[in-house]
């Protein structure tokens, strides 16, 4: 009777086993990429990606707490700070300013990324190395724009050969290229000369454009950007269009065309009503 | 002979009392005209919310209704206006038919635009905040002015009849005949107020014409100005209009063989109006059918993307039943029985314009609903009953109810005021005894 028992339990333990393991491979491997951003040499952030392939295909995948570390070192007081990814899988996070002793020691960081384990996907890890760079972009009167691009060596900021930049004008929905080649590549003095072929451009009231390099996914330095306002558009005068009379416009203030044109008929159509009803009072009165 | 005959033609003509079956017939009305209130009733105190119209389906059966109405309305203009300015006399019989239903037409398509809005005590903020360039305000302009014109349309041929009921004392109550006092005691047949009649009945006719081409012109902008599959076309004036004259002609044919076989007016709605109004009818369906074939086939000979949706829905998906119902009965049906001379005899001329007038409702509907279903820019996240659109009891109670009360005013305009206009059949068969001596 015991051994039959025994049998059972085995039985049981094996079927529970076996129902663990096969949730366990019923877990997707979670891949997590890292990027360093570098805005106009000011506000430094971390992009950490997360993402998982499903039938052969990749997907973002939402609501994973990832913790970010300087110095790839896991350790408590490296962490940098927690950030959970958005539906397209990124979880943004600021280089807090707790952080600039330690950022300042080295010309050199590797940053690190930890993911928290959920039901779903294990823990995963990734890692990025950045080196100090910066973007300075200068301008000349005849329309020039020159950026160049400096990395922080010991305490000097040196010039940096071959590497691709872009050099554009910001717009509201996307940057527009200066003029029609697409990437610039640094020269010995780690400089590109690019020709602003934007004129008439429309700009702010006084004709302001932003002019911007970017250094994008770059192996070393990162994502790199610098900005500089010139006076290179045309001055856009904001007119209101909201008193003209148009089809569109609010009550009271339809084209004239159209106010002419509908109380013509009103008035005539009714005219020929009202003169009707003086026939109906002709009528009565011969009746009378 | 001849006065004998005069006479004869008032005692046929004067406005009779219900009979038992005319009694059931008011008592059947007003019960649907009360369920139909008491449904509204119930809207107005709960809100659009017991309606099935949702955020996609924001316009259900109330706005196919108020286009039918309309629709139904536009005969008045085509027999009173277009037949009396050809000089087309065979309808003369007709004309006060035509244009009681135009009037009860329209009045309930104003009401049950009223009935469409979730706050109708909102309703005067239309005239007072109401912008010019928006076809809803020249829907308002041109259904007030549609509406008058064919009122006085009705009440100047009316004005010699009033003098003959007023004659007929005996045949009349207390307050018709105070009534009819009030509207034509001022009658006295003299040729000045002849002339003046006829002049304004002259203009009116001219007037009516344009004025009811612009109240479905402009119905069918409501649709066509807005960017939606089904209704981006610049067809939609012209196939609006077509398809209302050929709904009000088969208001018509019913009317005519109702009130021909009610009152026992065989003598003057004759077989030869049916044939007459029978070859209009397949003229006007036919005229329907074409500007159908121009509103489906050439966009869907094309198939944009956007509207696929939509011409696969009606034709094979979802509405195809109530797409092809409408077609088959308001059209072709109707073609197929008046197109025989034996098909335009009275009673199966009256079946063809009962489908006439059935499917020309459902295809309102066709037209009104299933666009508002397939946007171009469909709404995320809606639930997922907002996709389809079926009547609530309401909605049915209520629409049912307004067409019982058009029914209703017809019913009633023809126990108060002659059907067939007296004088002018008297004056009519005169000149015809004269002609022939």
């Amino acid at each position: 009777m015991s051994t039959i028992k025994n049998k059972y339990i085995v039985v049981v333990l094996l079927s529970f086993f076996s129902i663990a393991s096969f949730a366990q491979d019923a877990k997707n491997d979670l891949m997590l990429s890292m990027g360093y951003y570098n805005n106009n040499n000011l506000t430094h952030y971390l992009v950490a990606h997360a993402k998982t392939k499903i039938d052969g295909k990749f997907q973002m995948v939402p609501d994973i707490t990832i913790k970010f570390y300087i110095n790839n070192d896991s350790a408590a007081t490296n962490l940098l700070g927690t950030a959970v990814t958005n539906d397209k899988g990124d979880a943004v996070l600021m280089m807090p300013p707790s952080a600039k002793t330690e950022w300042m020691k080295s010309v050199k960081h590797t940053f690190a990324i930890v993911s928290t384990a959920t039901k779903l996907y294990d823990e995963a890890k990734g890692t990025v190395d950045v080196s100090k760079a910066k973007l300075k972009v200068d301008t000349t009167e005849d329309k020039k724009v020159i950026v160049t691009l400096l990395e922080l060596k010991d305490t000097a900021w040196v010039p940096v050969k071959g590497v691709d930049l872009k050099v554009a004008i910001k717009r509201l929905d996307g940057d527009l290229n200066v003029n029609e080649t697409a990437t610039f590549t640094t020269d010995s003095t780690g400089s590109i000369t690019a020709e602003f072929k934007r004129d008439s451009l429309p700009g702010d009231k006084e004709g302001n454009l932003t002019l911007i390099a970017k250094v994008e996914d770059n192996d070393i330095y990162g994502n790199l950007t610098a900005e500089k306002v010139v006076k290179w558009g045309s001055k856009f005068q904001y007119v209101s269009q909201f008193d003209r009379r148009t089809l569109f416009a609010r009550r009271g203030h339809s084209p004239w065309w159209l106010e002419l044109l509908a109380y013509t008929i009103v008035v005539s159509v009714w005219g020929v009503l009202i003169y009707l009803i003086g026939s109906i009072r002709k009528i009565k009165k011969l009746g009378v | 002979m001849e006065n004998l005959e005069k006479e004869q033609i008032v005692q046929d003509l004067l406005p009779q009392e219900f009979g038992k079956q005319g009694k059931i017939w008011v008592a059947c009305l007003v019960t649907l005209c009360l369920i139909g209130f008491a449904a509204y009733c119930h809207q107005l105190s709960k809100g659009l919310v017991v309606t099935a119209m949702r955020d996609y389906a924001s316009w259900g059966i109330y706005i196919s209704n108020f286009v039918f109405f309309v629709a139904i309305s536009l005969v008045g203009s085509l027999i009173t206006a277009v037949l009396r300015l050809t000089d087309v006399h065979w309808s003369t019989p007709l004309t006060r038919i035509a244009e009681i239903i135009a009037v009860s037409a329209i009045t309930f398509a104003s009401i049950i635009i009223v009935v469409d809005m979730g706050r109708p005590d909102r309703f005067y903020n239309l005239f007072l905040h109401g912008r010019l360039q928006s076809p809803i305000v020249w829907d308002v302009i041109v259904i007030t002015t549609y509406f008058f014109i064919s009122l006085l349309l009705l009440y100047f041929p009316l004005l010699p009849d009033l003098k003959i009921m007023l004659k007929y004392k005996e045949r009349t109550s207390k307050w018709m005949y105070k009534l009819y006092t009030f509207l034509g005691s001022f009658w006295k047949d003299k040729p000045e107020q002849f002339s003046l009649s006829n002049k304004a009945i002259n203009i009116l006719s001219i007037t009516i014409i344009p004025v009811a081409f612009s109240i479905h012109t402009v119905t069918s902008w409501l649709f066509a100005t807005t960017y939606r599959p089904g209704w981006d076309s610049t067809n939609f004036g012209a196939y609006f209009i077509s398809g209302a004259f050929l709904v009000g002609s088969g208001g018509v044919l019913v009317a005519m063989y109702v009130f021909r076989s009610h009152y026992k007016l065989q003598k003057y709605i004759t077989y030869d109006h049916f044939d007459k109004m029978g070859k209009v009818v397949v003229m006007l369906a036919l005229l329907y059918l074409y500007f159908n074939v121009n509103e489906f086939l050439v966009p869907a000979f094309k198939m944009k993307k956007p509207e696929e949706e939509h011409l696969k829905g009606l034709f094979t998906g979802e509405f195809a039943p109530i797409f092809w119902f409408a077609i088959t009965t308001s059209m072709l049906l109707p073609i197929l029985i008046l197109i025989y001379k034996k098909g335009r005899r009275p009673f199966p001329a009256f079946i063809a314009g009962i489908l006439v007038v059935i499917g020309s409702w459902f295809k309102r509907y066709i037209i009104v609903t299933p666009t508002l279903l397939h946007p171009f820019l469909p709404m995320r996240d809606v639930p997922a009953n907002y996709h389809h659109y079926f009547p609530t009891w309401e909605e049915w109670a209520i629409c049912i109810g307004s067409l019982a009360g058009a029914l209703l005013v017809i019913t009633f305009f023809a126990r108060i005021f002659p059907i067939i206009p007296i004088h002018e059949t008297i004056t009519e068969t005169e000149e015809h005894e004269h002609d022939k001596k």
